[in-house]
């Protein structure tokens, strides 16, 4: 089987350790993962369980330790930060738990950041799939917490993404409010192939989902 | 939308804490353009009236140093120097100067041969006119003074510009037999360059020195470059201390947005790219207080020039801001806090993405 048609993401005994002083922590010990493309996963388990540190390595955010991350078939560890911040910026789109939009600009204006060269067209078209017709130039200020996610949500589509990685995408949200996150990501997997990982503790969120892995101190269990 | 413009929009976010922070910069670049452009003014306005009046070359007794300073010395031509001078084909439009005190009941007076009335400032007609200082002695229009034991009538009064002294200006011809016909100074034209006429001219007459206007602008340099450096060096301190206020304003703005920092990098800026922003930011703080401080600057010298203007001579606002100022105010306000932004734009960069992010 030649996998690397297959799989957007492969972690190949995957280490990140941190140095807590004269402890050492394995955020992630020895992880083995593949990420097959079209994919809906979420990763589930307790606080320090490594599930963030995973979706940041995931991300390139962060490095590992030890071991090897392919993207796309593309060992990451041999990217400068240059080409680093180009894959983020190409091939990960990222949604956070608090929204992280940025203050000073305009709903329009936080999807087209991204962008290199910006398409209006296109920014407008995404924000009005996620439901927020007329609120193109509101500040995130001025939105409800659903709002500012789906707006998150849009920033993270406007370059094509491979893949989209959100951290707890409905931990600042109400049950209502996180079913509609949740339904605009499994509509973009199921209708349009996006492949996409989240990271949560509610299992609610986990049920959009097509596949849970479970994680228990840095590893899947 | 690139990151550049974040740049923009973050100084208009927290809109005091900018203006503030420019107000270092505009105080800075208003207290050394004003002083510095007053300095130049005048440096200006020395060289344009000496050369004005002077024609091409002017020509000295040596022993007189030939400074413009010491113009009003005690060594003069001599008759036999002028007629050789006269008699040299290479200038024309030879004109004497002559100026010297002399004794006057009981006190001194400084007597001016001017053959050039448009550079004094009179009321009454030209002719015999006299200082307010003169004035306050009993003298008026009209009256009768005595010189030397020659007699001249009053003809009007100097309204500008004597600074106290006791001064008569005559016209030339009537105030060099004062002075046994001996003139201060001969102004001319020169047929061909004034430089090489000026070698001709003291290789052929004995004991005289020739300034052209360009040795006369030199002097003038020479002698106010010292002073505006040092003015100039003064001034700086406060623009420097608004500079430093640039470094303490943005790392607080980079501390406090740690997390969009983290944002940008998660969506694909290059560290680089994160401090061009934080540079830019920097930059922009001390372009625009630059441009405010130069606005501020030209109003206050406008100002100096329409409550001082009728004491110092005719001054215009373009002299006292030459382009040579204006571009190295501003380069050196923006230049300035972009080096102040270095610092702090090098910490932004430095962030980990993933701290940033975790940042509350």
């Amino acid at each position: 089987m030649n996998d690397q048609n297959n799989n957007v993401l492969e972690f190949k005994d995957v280490w990140k350790i941190y140095q807590m002083g004269d402890e050492k922590i394995n955020a992630l010990a020895g992880v083995n993962l593949n990420i097959q493309k079209g994919s809906f996963t979420s990763i589930m388990g307790p606080s320090g369980s490594g599930k963030s540190t995973l979706l940041h390595v995931g991300g390139i955010l962060d490095m590992p330790t030890k071991g090897t991350l392919l993207m796309n078939g593309k060992d990451t560890s041999t990217l400068s930060g240059k080409e680093q911040a180009t894959f983020r910026r190409n091939e990960i789109g990222f949604v956070f738990q608090r929204f992280n939009l940025m203050p000073q600009l305009s709903a329009l204006e936080n999807v087209l950041l991204p962008m290199i060269k910006p398409d209006l067209e296109k920014a407008k078209e995404l924000l009005d799939k996620m439901g927020l017709e007329g609120k193109h130039n509101k500040r995130p200020s001025q939105l409800s917490g659903g709002e500012q996610q789906r707006v998150s949500i849009a920033r993270a589509l406007i370059n094509n993404p491979s893949l989209i990685l959100a951290d707890e995408p409905t931990g600042e949200l109400d049950t209502k409010n996180a079913e509609v996150i949740m339904g605009i990501l499994h509509d973009l997997n199921k209708k349009e192939g996006v492949t996409i990982i989240i990271v949560t503790h509610n299992p609610l969120a986990a049920e959009f989902t097509d596949e849970i892995i479970e994680m228990r101190d840095g590893n899947i269990i | 939308m690139g990151i550049n413009s974040l740049s923009f929009k973050n100084l208009r976010r927290r809109k005091l804490r900018s203006i503030l922070t420019m107000l270092g910069v505009v105080i800075g670049v208003t207290a050394l353009v004003v002083l510095v452009g007053l300095t130049t003014g005048m440096t200006n306005y020395m060289k344009e009236s000496t050369t004005n009046i002077m024609g091409d070359v002017m020509i000295m007794n040596s022993t007189g140093g030939g400074t413009i300073m010491s113009q009003s010395g005690s060594s003069f031509l001599s008759p036999e120097a002028v007629d050789e001078l006269r008699n040299m084909s290479q200038l024309y439009n030879i004109k004497e100067e002559v100026q010297f005190f002399t004794e006057f009941n009981g006190t001194s007076i400084y007597i001016v041969g001017t053959s050039d009335w448009s550079q004094v400032e009179i009321n009454g007609t030209p002719g015999v006119v006299i200082s307010p200082t003169v004035e306050a002695m009993g003298y008026k229009i009209g009256d009768k003074i005595t010189i030397e034991d020659q007699e001249f009538t009053i003809t009007g009064t100097i309204s500008e510009g004597a600074m106290g002294m006791g001064v008569l200006v005559l016209d030339t011809d009537k105030a060099l037999p004062l002075n046994d016909n001996k003139p201060t100074s001969l102004t001319a034209n020169t047929r061909g360059d004034p430089e090489v006429i000026k070698d001709e001219v003291e290789n052929t007459v004995d004991g005289i020195t020739v300034s052209t206007k360009s040795d006369m602008s030199k002097q003038i340099d020479d002698m106010m470059s010292g002073l505006t450096l040092f003015i100039g060096g003064i001034a700086s301190i406060a623009l420097l201390v608004g500079v430093i206020s640039i470094i303490n304003i943005m790392l607080v703005n980079v501390t406090e947005r740690t997390r969009e920092i983290g944002v940008l990098k998660a969506i694909g800026f290059t560290s680089r790219e994160v401090l061009g922003s934080i540079l830019l930011e920097a930059a922009l703080i001390g372009f625009i207080g630059g441009v405010v401080g130069l606005i501020i600057a030209a109003i206050l010298l406008q100002i100096a020039i329409m409550l001082f203007g009728s004491q110092i001579g005719d001054i215009q606002l373009v002299q006292m801001l030459p382009v040579w100022l204006i571009a190295g105010v501003l380069g050196g306000a923006t230049g300035l806090s972009v080096l102040a932004g270095l610092y702090p734009a090098w910490r932004a960069s430095r962030l980990n993405a993933v701290e940033a992010l975790r940042n509350e």
